[in-house]
């Protein structure tokens, strides 16, 4: 038996890097990669779909509104495999580095609750917020292994899990939180699977913070640097579970976004790489103006006001990326790309933003809790939920 | 992995009815030592599984909690201590958690339980 050390708070083991809220003026920066003519990786293995042993989703998707089982909604679609999964794990210690300001919002919701609760962070990735409140308990779980491992550097207690299937047992948990989760599944069945579990895992009268970046967004500038899924890539990948195949226009296409800021300088890359999980571009309006009259260009935008699927970039500074080794396959597949003038390897996550009262109407669809509040904060919608019955 | 994590992990694999507790295969156990929080032991004395506390607890070497408890046990600080310390201070480094019902291992590596199903057991 090894003795390790006394450690001096309750349940907080580490040195959290950096509890003061450090003001992200650089995180507006977006590295503009050139966007592909397609927008999306054309070399994707549809094969891989169709595997008949595995319970995914069916290849391509039935357009009847096929219900998928319970069973398949815990399979991983492809689409967050590759853009969520591969990319979190290549870029673990850059966007860990980055992940240190504490969100108020969360802040005052972990401290508000009782002494002596069990918090339970759903998708906790760098660890942020475990152990906010020291007079609390918290497990942290992550589908990501090498962020795991940087919240279990610091002390805390982790396990890898999947937030659509959690390992807990019903009703254990004071309080539970989801922060910045949500986005990253692809389809509603799945985002629903993932509140049923937040609910199932708390108490009786247990409270669940969830919060999602917003499609409507505060800093517009930023969404003309994401790219938007378009309406074929959708259906392959995602499948009828999305609303929003249904809404868009089928002659809408994807535009290559124009090149902004072509000057990016390389030390706002090292220094920030990404913009804060609170800051989100505002949703891209294809046209540079808002004054397109054409039939194409306000079909276009009207099918733009719909948009909620997207890719977003991460730039990881080549020094970065050295470490990882894993880029070097990724660029090799075409799962990133190399930009020589910004000295990134460039990473596409897949995000489905949220429209206004979609998460309000996500949760409501979910029994046994009930809504205690809403609100929207930095971009992000969030909610609180009480859990009303086991 | 704490045995506080242990007492509320259960087997998700399709197709189990009960997958708790999962049986714990020990490799390395280290202890680390935490300040004793009475809110938290009370709170969660109440929702802990006994039995399954006192059978991990065992397992990873630490025999002094007794078979049962109840909640006028916490009044006592030697049975605060132990039940402390069980919950708490015991750490499984390396070994497996095993499902009860298909004996399938989930991998416990550096202290970390890794609980992700293959696609097959969804």
């Amino acid at each position: 038996m090894l003795l390790v050390g006394r450690r001096p708070s309750f349940g907080i083991t580490s040195v959290r890097a950096c509890s003061t809220a450090i003001s992200f003026t650089g995180c507006h920066f977006r590295g503009l990669a050139t966007m592909k003519e397609e927008g999306m990786d054309n070399s994707v293995d549809f094969s891989a779909i169709s595997r008949e042993k595995l319970p995914v989703l069916p290849p391509i998707v039935a357009r009847n509104g096929q219900k998928c089982s319970s069973s398949k909604v815990q399979a991983t679609p492809e689409i967050e495999k590759k853009y969520v999964h591969r990319v979190y794990d290549a870029i673990a210690p850059h966007f860990s580095s980055t992940r240190f300001a504490k969100w108020p919002k969360v802040q005052t919701f972990l401290n508000s609750l009782p002494s002596g609760s069990l918090v339970l962070d759903a998708g906790c990735g760098n660890g942020k917020y475990l152990g906010l409140n020291p007079n609390c308990y918290f497990i942290g779980c992550d589908i990501s292994a090498p962020l795991i491992n940087i919240c279990a550097d610091k002390g805390h207690e982790v396990l890898v899990a999947d937030a659509v299937n959690l390992p807990y047992r019903s009703g254990y948990g004071d309080a539970a939180i989801s922060i910045a989760v949500l986005h990253h599944l692809s389809t509603e069945i799945r985002r629903k699977k993932a509140v049923e579990e937040l609910i199932r895992i708390v108490k009786p009268g247990g409270l669940v913070l969830i919060t999602v970046w917003a499609r409507e967004q505060e800093d517009k500038a930023l969404v003309n640097k994401w790219t938007p899924l378009n309406q074929k890539y959708l259906e392959e990948w995602i499948g009828p579970g999305s609303p929003r195949v249904r809404s868009s226009s089928s002659s809408f296409s994807l535009k290559s976004i124009p090149e902004t800021e072509e000057n990016v300088s390389v030390e706002q890359l090292k220094d920030v790489g990404e913009e804060s999980a609170e800051k989100n571009p505002h949703e891209i309006m294809c046209s540079n103006s808002n004054d397109g009259h054409s039939p194409l260009d306000s079909k276009n935008k009207a099918s733009n006001l719909y948009q909620q699927e997207y890719f977003v970039p991460w730039h990881l500074p080549y020094h970065r990326a050295e470490v990882s080794g894993a880029s070097v396959n990724a660029v090799a597949n075409g799962l990133a790309r190399k930009d020589d003038k910004k000295g990134a390897v460039v990473y596409d996550r897949y995000y489905h933003v949220f429209s206004e009262g979609e998460l309000e109407r996500l949760v409501s669809g979910v029994d046994g809790a009930d809504i205690v509040d809403r609100f929207y904060d930095k971009s992000n919608w969030c909610i609180i939920l009480e859990k009303t019955s086991s | 992995m704490r045995l506080l994590t242990h007492n509320m992990l259960s087997s998700n694999i399709k197709g189990v009815t009960n997958g708790f507790p999962l049986r714990i295969e020990v490799e390395k156990v280290v202890e680390k030592e935490v300040d004793l929080n009475m809110d938290f032991l009370r709170n969660m004395f109440a929702k802990i599984e006994w039995k399954a506390l006192v059978e991990a607890s065992r397992t990873m070497g630490y025999s002094e909690l007794p078979d049962d408890a109840e909640s006028s046990m916490l009044d006592s600080d030697e049975f605060l201590r132990k039940f402390h310390h069980a919950l708490l201070e015991l750490h499984l480094e390396e070994g497996a958690l095993v499902c009860p019902e298909t004996g399938r291992k989930f991998p416990v590596n550096k202290g970390i339980p890794n609980m992700l199903l293959h696609e097959d057991e969804v």
